[in-house]
């Protein structure tokens, strides 16, 4: 009874089937036979009428049935979707693109980046400390003395006599090597404080990545060929640079790196001051005294050390010329780079 | 600091040599030169003129109108000085000329009505002096027509050096010139002091006690009788202004210029001031006041070192004198301090009345010890000189405990182990002794030398070491084209924020930088706040304890200039104190954490000409919530918490939970937090405790095989009472089904008045597999009929559909 049926409804579809000329119509095929409701499943349903006996045949007919419709209505609907190039579409390929916006980093993380790139290309490591310093990580392990007019150099944001807001990244240098054992290769980027006006040139805080070397046998000439190698990287081959004595208390002797301007190609303008020279950063061997500090052994070892403003990088490398931009965050600037 | 070329030339033979190669060797040395200022090149369109005439402007009461002439030429010039006349000689701009002051250039210009061809100058408008109360006047002798480089010899090159704080004895022109000497490899000559002293003796007038030894170690003193106090001379006058200092009398301006000159600074008093007669130097033992000769009331701590008369204080050491015993026109016998003190008592004094002077900021630095009486001398034949004082014989001298040079070693090997070349020990000794060290001992290993007094930066090797590759040239330091590189363990400690740096970009956020300076009221919202001592303002006085008010002050700036739309994000530390701390005395008492921000609001922005637009909403920020995760692998590790109350910045939101703990919290940010940012769209965000999620143990990463066999996909929807939530349903059915459901999507959900009352439907996809075998249909039939079964009775629920 039900088999027969099973039959009569197979030749209703193959007849129906071959009728389909287009997606419309075949769509009817499927409800007709295939929804929820259609012929094979209301046979499906009425399978459960069907005595102990007959089940296990009819209801291999029935899947094989299901099984059937299924394969010629999908074939048939694969045909029919690729055979017929929709004439009525009407597509202006002109028009613009769905825009899709990429976030980025900030201009001071990619530059950051970018140096970190070259200094890990040179077997440096990086490390990293707190904002929050001791007065000892921040000054007097490195040579700064509690009443030395070389504290004027750093306005500081202290929070009591003993803690404040680091104003550079070297006390990095006094944790990594009062933790480490020479050899010490790494630069430690980070962001500094200093109790300065807030203004186009200065605000009251900074990035900065310092750099550290401690071996035996490393010299001036390995930090000036090592600083040469990254301002060759970070700013271009071909550029002129020159290492001026200056003053910090880690190092001695110290030194500042300028490199030719890139403005005006060391002719002098507005940017360098008319110098034809721009200020990068500031180094020097590692004092012996900052040795004395971690215990390392000053006769054994010596090293270098060498630190730079991110700020400054980037507004030289971009054309920025007000700093506080970095901070106020506008996303039509975010969004430049 | 101001330095002339010219006054440095008195001490060094420079005369052949370009000023652009004094500069550069200064900067190659240390002395960097900031700025320059030619004045043959600022004046050189300047000229004497003759003012011929002066009528009244017809047009205009307070100005006059000219003919000058220039030697050239008669030109009418309009010029609204009071003091300009017929017959004087005048410093005449013509058009074209660039003043100084201001920076602009004179142009030909109708002035009420009346044309003027030029400009005569007054003295503040040509940067020669701060007059600006008429035009100046100059000497009748003068020829029209003559530029005034020559007339007033113009044609000095001052240059702004920046003198680091260890260099003291380059805070003057001898000071400098001592370089130049050693770079140029000359002669440094220092003035030879003749004096003409009177017969009577020095003590017959005055007297010195030094009673705090320790913080002043010399005193030297000289005394004038019978000065006449008044204006300096020219050549003196313009020597100071050139340096910019302002000209007082020719005393002060001698005190002065001998402190540019030598770096000694000095003070005069006004010797029958003195009770006494008497200078006795001492602490103070208790808080005073001073009244300094500025005029201003000083209040003194204890300890503060004086100079004081036979009964009172009358200067503050090394930092300023008082108004009692000033120099003034009716001065008639005057005392000349030259002393030497502690560098840290002057330094404290300084920071404690926030006043710094020349002569403070020399002394904490360190003078020269041995140069004070050279000093005294040379400011007294220059005072006799100018005012007809009469020097008293001899000099005061107190000298306690003589300070001894101090003795510094050099090894040849340790020079070239530092720097990495080898200079030749001829050059190495010229160096030394140019710059006035003294070699005491020498073989072939190494020197001992005596170090000059006037250099209290220089006590060991690594110093000496210094010096000698400063004046040899850093240039001459090889640049390494090999370095060695260890292959040791490399360490990069901020490679985990840069993953999520580069997932929050990927997500489409931008990255923002904010100060963690904030106000109390802002950084009192989270945490226990730490103040900071000294803060610039009230805006910036403690740390931040979250990154969420920093994020609302960028989202509300952005509004402002119309960009509503913005995915932002931050990573930065966050402070605060430990619950049990009072003060912050090592680092268990506070905590600094590293968190990241995710900040949504506005419209979706890929809304394009073929889309609608959508407001992003909380299932935005909890979709960027679970696909961050997902990236570093936290995906199925962390606990969900839902919140439908009140937090500090929330009112809807939810936290993200490890081990029973919170490690990130985020939802909608309340209206009345917004407001205090004057937002007034929805703003969402997350913010999560990096070193938290860091601390996660992350299982290893291993390769999945696709899938051989077939999913089977079934949808479902059901009718639920409306208090019923999707989290309750999912986890159910998931808890519910066998190991062959292997996950539920929810795919649709609606309320609608045709469900009836409070109710909703929500409709989820279940898909079914297996890793080892294809399914067969009526298992998952099975399976399915049984889920329905289960939902419908738990949550008396109805299924769609039927």
């Amino acid at each position: 009874m039900l088999s027969e049926r099973i039959q009569i409804i197979r030749s209703e579809f193959d007849s129906d089937i071959s009728k389909v000329s287009d997606l419309k119509d075949l769509e009817n095929v499927r409800i007709k036979y295939l929804s929820r409701n259609g012929e094979i499943s209301t046979l499906f349903e009425d399978l459960k009428t069907a005595t102990k006996e007959e089940k296990p045949l009819v209801g291999k007919s029935l899947n094989e049935l299901r099984n059937y419709a299924t394969t010629q209505f999908n074939l048939l609907k694969e045909n029919l979707e690729t055979a017929s190039p929709s004439t009525d579409e009407k597509i202006d390929i002109t028009l613009p693109g769905i825009t899709k916006i990429l976030g980025s980093k900030h201009l001071l993380t990619q530059t950051l980046d970018e140096i970190k790139s070259i200094f890990k290309g040179l077997g440096f490591s990086i490390l990293e400390g707190p904002e929050l310093e001791s007065d000892y990580n921040n000054f007097e392990a490195l040579n700064f003395p509690s009443d030395h007019p070389a504290r004027d150099m750093q306005d500081t944001f202290f929070i009591n006599k003993e803690f404040l807001l680091r104003t550079h990244t070297s006390p990095v240098q006094i944790r990594v090597m009062s933790s480490h054992k020479p050899p010490v290769r790494a630069i430690m980027p980070g962001r500094v404080y200093r109790n300065e006006a807030v203004s186009s040139r200065s605000y009251c805080m900074f990035h900065q990545v310092e750099g550290l070397y401690v071996d035996s046998g490393v010299t001036f000439a390995e930090l000036k060929g090592t600083l040469v190698s990254f301002a060759q990287q970070f700013y271009g081959e071909g550029l002129n640079y020159r290492f001026r004595p200056s003053f910090f208390p880690f190092t001695e002797p110290s030194a500042e790196m300028d490199i030719t301007c890139y403005l005006c190609h060391g002719k002098g303008c507005k940017v360098c001051k008319q110098t034809g020279w721009l200020e990068i950063l500031g180094c020097g061997m590692v004092d012996p005294n900052v040795f004395g500090f971690v215990n390392y052994d000053s006769e054994k070892y010596t090293g270098y050390a060498f630190g730079m403003g991110i700020e400054r990088t980037a507004m030289l490398k971009y054309g920025i010329s007000d700093i506080r931009v970095f901070f106020e965050n506008d996303i039509r600037f975010l969004k430049q780079f | 600091m101001k330095i002339s070329l010219n006054w440095l030339k008195e001490f060094v033979n420079l005369k052949n040599v370009p000023s652009e190669e004094i500069i550069s060797k200064l900067n190659m040395c240390g002395l960097e030169v900031e700025d320059e200022v030619n004045q043959i090149e600022i004046y050189k369109d300047f000229i004497v003129a003759f003012v011929k005439e002066k009528k009244k402007h017809p047009n205009a009461d307070k100005l006059s109108l000219c003919t000058v002439d220039t030697g050239k030429e008669l030109l009418d010039v309009i010029c609204g000085a009071p003091n300009v006349d017929t017959g004087q000689k005048v410093v005449f701009a013509p058009i074209g000329t660039l003043i100084p002051k201001g920076n602009f250039r004179i142009t030909k210009a109708k002035i009420r009505g009346i044309e003027s061809s030029g400009m005569i100058c007054a003295e503040d408008e040509l940067e020669l002096g701060d007059d600006h109360s008429g035009i100046m006047i100059l000497d009748g002798s003068l020829t029209q027509g003559t530029p005034i480089t020559e007339a007033l010899n113009l044609n000095d090159l001052i240059l702004e050096i920046a003198i680091t704080p260890n260099r003291p004895d380059a805070l003057s022109h001898i000071g400098v010139a001592r370089d130049l000497a050693a770079l140029f490899n000359i002669d440094l000559k220092i003035p030879e002091i003749k004096l003409v002293e009177s017969q009577k003796s020095i003590s017959e007038f005055a007297s010195v006690e030094i009673e705090d030894e320790v913080n002043c170690p010399r005193y030297s003193a000289k005394v004038l009788r019978g000065v006449t106090v008044k204006e300096s001379p020219e050549w003196l006058k313009k020597k100071l202004t050139n340096i910019g200092l302002r000209p007082i009398n020719n005393i002060v301006d001698v005190t002065n210029y001998i402190m540019y000159e030598t770096g000694q600074p000095l003070h005069a008093f006004d010797l029958d001031k003195l009770h006494s007669k008497k200078i006795v130097v001492k602490s103070t033992k208790t808080e005073t006041t001073f009244l300094t000769l500025d005029s201003k009331e000083r209040h003194l701590p204890a300890g503060t070192l004086l100079i004081c008369d036979g009964e009172k204080p009358i200067a503050i050491a090394g930092v300023m004198g008082g108004e009692n015993s000033e120099i003034s026109n009716s001065t008639k016998n005057i005392l000349i301090e030259s002393a030497y003190f502690n560098t840290s008592s002057i330094r404290k004094t300084s920071k404690a009345l926030v006043l710094s002077t020349d002569a403070s900021y020399r002394f904490e630095r360190g003078i020269d010890p041995a140069g004070t009486l050279y000093s005294a001398e040379r400011a007294s034949q220059l005072m006799s000189e100018l005012t007809g004082g009469e020097i008293a014989k001899g000099s005061i001298d107190v000298y306690p405990k003589k300070i001894e040079k101090k003795l510094a070693e050099l090894r040849f090997n340790r020079l070239e182990k530092i720097l990495g070349y080898n200079i030749p020990k001829e050059k190495i000794f010229e160096i030394l002794s140019k710059l006035g060290f003294e070699i005491v001992n020498k073989n072939d290993e190494k020197i001992d030398c005596k170090i000059p007094s006037y250099r209290p930066d220089i006590e060991r090797e690594i110093d000496l070491i210094e010096e000698i590759a400063r004046i040899n040239g850093y240039e001459n330091i090889p640049t390494v084209s090999r370095i060695n590189i260890l292959l040791g363990e490399k360490i990069d400690e901020s490679k985990y924020t840069d993953d999520l740096r580069n997932i929050a970009t990927s997500l489409g956020f931008f990255e923002m930088i904010n100060n963690p300076l904030q106000s109390e009221k802002t950084a009192a919202l989270i945490g226990n706040k730490i103040p900071v001592l000294n803060p610039q303002s009230a805006d910036m006085a403690f740390l931040r304890t979250s990154l969420i008010p920093g994020a609302l002050t960028v989202v509300s700036k952005n509004i402002n200039v119309g960009e509503k739309d913005l995915l932002l994000f931050e990573i930065g530390n966050v402070f605060s104190k430990r619950e049990s701390t009072i003060e912050i005395q090592n680092f268990d008492d506070f905590l600094e954490q590293q968190k990241i921000i995710f900040v949504v609001t506005g419209k979706s922005s890929n809304k394009g000409w073929n889309s609608k637009e959508k407001f992003y909403d909380l299932y935005d920020i909890k979709s960027f919530v679970e696909s961050f995760l997902t990236k570093i692998s936290l995906d199925n590790v962390l606990e969900d918490s839902y919140y439908h109350s009140d937090d500090r910045f929330f009112d809807l939101y939810f936290t993200k939970n490890y081990s029973n703990s919170v490690i990130g919290i985020g939802g909608r940010v309340k209206k009345e937090i917004l407001k205090q940012y004057d937002i007034g769209h929805s703003v969402f965000c997350f913010e999560f405790d990096i070193d938290a999620l860091k601390k996660i143990p992350l299982k290893p990463k291993r390769y999945l095989e696709p899938l051989k066999y077939p999913k089977v996909l079934r949808d479902f929807a059901f009718v639920f009472d409306s208090s019923v939530n999707y989290k309750e349903v999912s986890a159910f059915i998931k808890m519910s089904g066998s190991k062959l459901l292997k996950s539920v999507v929810l795919f649709d959900l609606f309320e609608n008045e045709s469900l009836g009352a409070n109710k909703k439907s929500m409709a989820f996809t279940l898909e079914f597999f297996s890793t080892e075998r294809t399914l067969n249909e009526e298992e998952v039939e099975k399976e399915f009929l049984g889920l329905i079964n289960s939902v419908t009775r738990k949550f008396d629920a109805k299924l769609r559909g039927n």
